[in-house]
């Protein structure tokens, strides 16, 4: 089901989470709240799930006005950061608590969990409490939960955020490929860029409670609205007072038009990576990125003097 | 290692002195007479009636103020409110207040003569002074704070989440209680319950102040055992003391009992 906010603004006392919020999250897709901490991409996510009312605005899912609804009776899954399990019951009573409260017959909750268990790769694990999962394995339990009531819409608060860097990597995959398999509209919040763009379909750029640019991962990367968005969602370089991806630099040995003059300092092999960092004419510090290839062909060497030019115009914004 | 034992020592020989020899001196005190005069001294009519009266009290105070405690710990802790910090000082009172002084507050209060509205009451027969509903007041005053107090850091290190989850999954706000918040709290409340038990079992003061101590009508054990000792019945003091430690003694041990099963998983 789709998501609509509409000009949603909430404050924290003094503190402005969101200030004139509009977003359209299409059915079926898979979406991703970026941003810095404070940003107020947690406040947006908990004003879709009705956990935060907002001081103004609205929000519909599905088409249908859900600002003035609880969050009981919005049907949406939500998944938190630390999980959020219940302690006191085993795995199944988790994953069976959306149904337990709605009274649905014995042999349906039980059939639905087997299936969800299932699905999350936790079957065999339906005795247990969740101080006996692993983190990874306690956040599938409440994944599952959250699916159990077949939500119309699933929210994911930073879900990756509390593991550890492999077991991250391992979820984010699974989660691109559980998408896949149940086609709920996904919307899911991350600080981190990598993960923003490896998951989702349209990535929504949050910054000081307000949205910067909303788009694919490829045009967040190549047409970045503004700075802010260009320095997120990946590395800049600064070249002749402009920003410029790092791997947009190409190294020349002559002077030609417009390049400029450098000096390098260092050269970086890291696998198929090569950096090279130099000091322009003027002083300042930069770095280029480029293929161990290239990097062979041009036979760079330390305190070489080169000229840099940008390979490309359109991503350029000025410094 | 020596400082080891030495902090040992220290602690069992405190607790020995001040805990263990005089209770253990009340258990050898009862039956000097022999186990038979012990039985027969709290079994009589006004003894069987006392632990009756003390009985009376713990089943309406515990019940009363566990529902109150746990009710006011999450207006405490859940809630922003004008008076919250007041509320919780209030809370404390009956720790800071001598039991004496309580009993005389009720008298102000209910008294039949010259209380604040206990000449009302007396116009409509029901009498609070000197009779049992003045001596549950009694009791539920002094054992008020224990659930409060035992449930409010529980309730603060659970956190919210649980229960934000359990409304995303549908459920109202009883099934909310019920099901996830009660369930995660219950071993403060266990032990909130436990320590109102044994502080409604053990409570003289305020009772000797409200109570008139009428033998067999408003004498509650502690009161028995006061009466007894004055009468120098030395058996029958030292008898209902051995009885009244031992269901103290029960309470504790019933908590232990059940707890360990529970929480091994």
């Amino acid at each position: 089901m789709s998501i609509v906010v509409d000009s949603v603004s909430k404050r924290f006392g003094e503190f402005t989470a969101l200030e004139d919020v509009s977003l359209e999250v299409r059915d079926g897709s898979l979406t991703a709240l970026l941003g810095p901490s404070g940003g107020g991409k947690s406040t947006l996510l908990r004003v879709i799930a009705g956990l935060e009312a907002p001081d103004s605005g609205k929000v519909l899912i599905a088409g249908e006005d859900a600002t003035r609804k609880p969050p009981q009776r919005r049907n949406v899954g939500f998944v938190f950061q630390h999980y959020a399990a219940f302690k006191h019951m085993t795995v199944a009573k988790n994953v069976a608590f959306g149904l337990t409260v709605r009274k649905r017959p014995r042999e349906e909750i039980e059939v639905r969990v087997d299936e969800l268990l299932k699905l999350v790769h936790l079957d065999g694990f339906a005795h247990r409490y969740p101080s006996q999962l692993s983190g990874g394995q306690r956040q599938r339990m409440a994944l599952a939960r959250a699916l159990a009531v077949q939500p119309r819409v699933l929210l994911l608060d930073e879900p990756f955020g509390a593991l550890d860097a492999t077991v991250r990597k391992e979820l984010r995959a699974w989660l691109r490929r559980l998408h896949d398999e149940v086609h709920v509209t996904t919307v899911f919040v991350t600080h981190d860029q990598e993960e923003a763009m490896e998951v989702a379909e349209q990535i929504v750029v949050l910054n000081h409670g307000r949205i910067e640019q909303t788009g694919s991962p490829r045009q967040l990367y190549e047409r970045p609205a503004n700075d802010f968005v260009m320095g997120f969602v990946g590395p800049v370089s600064e070249l002749s007072g402009r920003w410029i991806r790092p791997h947009d630099v190409e190294i020349l040995h002559e002077p030609s038009d417009g390049a400029a003059e450098a000096m390098i300092d260092r050269i970086v092999h890291l696998g198929f990576e090569v950096r090279v960092e130099l000091t322009l004419g003027d002083g300042e510090k930069t770095w280029v990125q480029t293929t161990r290839a290239n990097a062979q062909e041009l036979e760079l060497t330390d305190g070489e003097i080169v000229w840099l030019r940008a390979a490309t115009e359109y991503d350029r914004v000025p410094a | 290692m020596r400082s080891k034992h030495v902090l040992r020592l220290l602690a069992l020989g405190y607790l020995a002195l001040l805990l263990g020899i005089p209770v253990a001196l009340v258990f050898v005190n009862a039956f000097q007479d022999g186990i038979a005069a012990a039985c027969e001294a709290v079994t009589t009519p006004e003894a069987q009636h006392a632990f009756y009266l003390t009985m009376v009290m713990v089943a309406v105070a515990v019940p009363l103020n566990t529902i109150f405690g746990v009710l006011c710990a999450l207006a405490i802790v859940r809630q922003r409110f004008r008076g919250r910090a007041l509320l919780n000082a209030m809370v404390d009172l009956p720790f800071a207040v001598s039991p004496v002084v309580v009993g005389l507050a009720l008298l102000l209060v209910y008294g039949r003569r010259d209380g604040w509205v206990g000449e009302w009451f007396a116009e409509q027969g029901i009498q609070i002074i000197f009779s049992i509903p003045g001596m549950i007041l009694a009791t539920m005053f002094v054992s008020l704070p224990f659930v409060v107090r035992e449930v409010i850091p529980v309730l603060r290190e659970v956190g919210t989440e649980q229960e934000q989850a359990a409304a995303t999954l549908g459920a109202g706000p009883f099934q909310t209680f019920f099901r996830v918040t009660l369930p995660a709290i219950r071993w403060g409340v266990a032990y909130g319950v436990v320590l109102t038990t044994a502080r409604a079992l053990g409570e003289f003061g305020a009772l000797s102040v409200v109570s008139g101590g009428i033998s067999g009508k408003t004498e509650t054990a502690t009161l028995f055992v006061e009466d007894r000792f004055q009468r120098f019945d030395e058996t029958g003091a030292y008898a209902a003391s051995v009885v009244l430690a031992l269901l103290a003694l029960a309470t504790l041990l019933a908590m232990n009992v059940i707890k360990p099963k529970e929480a091994r998983r």
